[in-house]
C-alpha cells in the first residue's frame, strides 16, 4: 500500500534518532560478535532490563505518530467534490423544512430546494473521516446509527464488513445513559458513534444524539438541512435521503475504517515484537 | 466512571478537559487526543434553536441564472417539450437545453430583440426536425393526428374541440 511505503522510511529513521532507547543489541547488530545460533550473545540482558520503558514508549509512539501528520491514512484521496456531486449530496429538502442552524451549510436555494455547499461538505468530511480513522486506529468501538428503514440492511452490512457496530432498529430508552443496568456492570460504551441519518423515523432528532453528548462520546453524523447540527462533533452537511449518496458514506466509512486498522496492524508488526524474535523477524519481513 | 451528563452546557471536548484538570476523571478517553490534534470547524455546542420573528429573513440567495429567462419563456409557450426528460442519464439534453443553447448561439451572432431571437430559434428547431407544439390551443397529439400534415391540424384541432364540449356536458349528466 502506498501510504504504508511512504511511511516506512520515516519510521525507519525515526528509529535511528532515538537509539539510545532502542535495546543494546541493535546498535551492535553490524559489527558484534556472532555465537554459533546466530543470535547476538551480547545484547541479551539489556532488552529484559529496558523492556517495560520500551513497550511504554513503543506505545506512545505509536499512538502519538499518526497525530503527527495532517492527514496520516491519506482520506482526501477518497472522495472529490465531483463525486460527492454525482452521488447528489448537494440536494437537500424544500425551503420550508430548512433548519435554522443549518444555512451556513446550504449554497443557496434553487426553485425552492436547497443545495448544500460541496466545498464545505468536503473540508467537513475530511474532518469526520480523519477523525473516525483514528479513532479505529486506537481500536475504538464504533457504532453506527440510523433509524432510516430503507438504509437498515446496507448499514448492518456495512458495519460487518468494518468489523464494527451497527443499531438501526428501536432505541430503547436508556440504552447509552443506562447501560449499566441493561447490559451489566462492566460495559464499554462505544468511542465513536456515526449517524448516517440523524432523525428518526417521525423527523425528530434521534436520542441517540443528546445521549452521546450526554455519555461524552464523539458523533460523527450526516446532518441534511431539516437536521440540527449542534450536538454533533464532526457534522458532514449533506443529502441523507438519495440511495446513490448512503452508498457513498457507506462505502467511505467502510473504507477508512479498514484502512486504520490495516494501518494499526502493520504499526504493531514493526515496533511491537518481542526483542528476542527481533532479529530474526526484521529479516524475514525486510526480505518479504 | 465519571462523567458530566450537561449536555447543554458546553461541548464533550471542554467537559471532559475539565473534568480531568480537576482531577475527577482519571484516564484519558480514547478519542481526546485525536480530537485535541484534529478539532472540528465548530465546537458543537447546545444552542437553542429559536424561529425568527417577524420580517427577519433567512439569508440564503436564490440560484437563478441568465438562461432561467429563456427556459421560462420557452415552458410558457411550449410546455415540457415533445421529448421526455430522462433523469437516468446524466448528460442528457432536454429540448429546453437544446432551445436555449440555439438561443444562445443566435444571439451570440448579433440578434438583439427577443421576440425575433425566440422565433428564430423556434425555426432553427424545426429545421433540425425538433417539432414543437404551443401549448394553449388544444393539445390533439395523438398518433392519427400526428400524421396529418400540418395545414390540416387547426381543422382537426377544432374539430377535436368540438368533440370535447359535446362530450363533456354528458360526462357531468351521467354524473349527477
Amino acid at each position: 500500500m502506498a501510504p504504508a511505503r511512504t511511511a516506512l522510511p520515516r519510521l525507519l529513521c525515526a528509529g535511528v534518532r532515538s537509539a539510545r532507547r532502542w535495546p543494546g543489541f541493535l546498535r551492535k547488530a553490524t559489527p558484534g560478535p556472532a555465537g554459533p545460533s546466530g543470535r547476538m550473545l551480547t545484547g541479551a540482558p539489556n532488552p529484559a532490563r529496558s523492556e517495560p520503558q520500551d513497550d511504554h514508549d513503543l506505545q506512545r509512539k505509536i499512538l502519538d505518530l499518526p497525530l503527527k501528520h495532517s492527514d496520516f491514512f491519506n482520506v482526501k484521496e477518497l472522495f472529490s467534490v465531483k463525486s460527492l456531486f454525482e452521488a447528489r449530496v448537494h440536494l437537500g429538502h424544500k425551503a420550508g423544512c430548512r433548519h435554522r442552524f443549518m444555512e451556513p451549510y446550504i449554497f443557496g436555494s434553487r426553485l425552492d430546494q436547497d443545495i448544500i455547499d460541496l466545498e464545505q461538505t468536503a473540508s467537513h468530511l475530511q474532518l469526520a473521516l480523519n477523525f473516525t480513522a483514528h479513532v479505529a486506529y486506537r481500536k475504538g468501538i464504533i457504532l453506527f446509527v440510523s433509524r432510516n428503514r430503507q438504509f437498515m440492511h446496507l448499514i448492518e452490512n456495512t458495519a460487518q464488513n468494518c468489523g464494527e457496530y451497527a443499531h438501526t432498529r428501536y432505541f430503547k430508552g436508556g440504552l447509552l445513559t443506562n447501560a449499566q443496568l441493561l447490559f451489566g456492570p462492566e460495559v464499554r460504551l462505544p468511542d465513536l458513534i456515526i449517524f448516517l441519518h440523524t432523525l428518526n423515523n417521525v423527523f425528530e432528532p434521534h436520542v441517540a444524539v443528546r445521549d452521546a453528548a450526554k455519555m461524552n462520546i464523539p458523533t460523527v453524523g450526516i446532518v441534511d438541512t431539516n437536521c440540527n447540527p449542534c450536538l454533533i462533533t464532526y457534522p458532514i452537511p449533506g443529502n441523507d435521503d438519495s440511495p446513490p449518496a448512503v452508498h457513498l458514506y457507506c462505502r467511505l466509512f467502510c473504507t477508512t475504517i479498514n484502512r486504520a486498522k490495516e494501518k494499526r496492524r502493520q504499526m504493531e508488526i514493526l515496533y511491537q515484537l518481542p526483542s528476542v524474535k527481533r532479529a530474526e523477524d526484521s529479516g524475514t519481513r525486510r526480505s518479504s | 466512571m465519571a462523567g458530566s451528563r450537561l449536555e447543554t452546557v458546553g461541548s464533550v471536548f471542554s467537559r471532559t478537559r475539565n473534568l480531568m484538570r480537576a482531577g475527577v476523571l482519571k484516564e484519558k478517553p480514547l478519542w481526546y487526543d485525536v480530537y485535541k490534534a484534529f478539532p472540528p470547524l465548530r465546537e458543537p455546542v447546545f444552542q437553542k434553536p429559536n424561529l425568527r420573528y417577524g420580517k427577519a429573513k433567512a439569508t440564503i440567495q436564490d440560484i437563478f441564472y441568465h438562461e432561467d429567462r429563456i427556459r421560462a419563456k420557452f415552458f410558457s409557450a411550449y410546455g415540457s417539450g415533445p421529448k421526455a426528460f430522462d433523469l437516468f442519464n446524466p448528460n442528457f439534453k432536454s429540448t429546453c437545453e437544446r432551445f436555449v443553447e440555439k438561443y444562445i448561439e443566435l444571439q451570440n451572432l448579433g440578434e438583439t430583440n427577443e421576440e425575433k431571437l425566440f422565433v428564430e430559434t423556434g425555426k432553427a428547431l424545426l429545421a433540425e426536425g425538433i417539432i414543437l407544439r404551443r401549448i394553449g390551443e388544444a393539445r390533439a397529439v395523438t398518433i392519427r393526428h400526428q400524421a396529418a400534415a400540418e395545414g390540416n391540424q387547426p381543422q382537426k384541432d377544432d374539430a377535436w374541440e368540438q368533440q370535447e364540449a359535446r362530450e363533456e356536458p354528458q360526462g357531468a349528466c351521467s354524473g349527477l
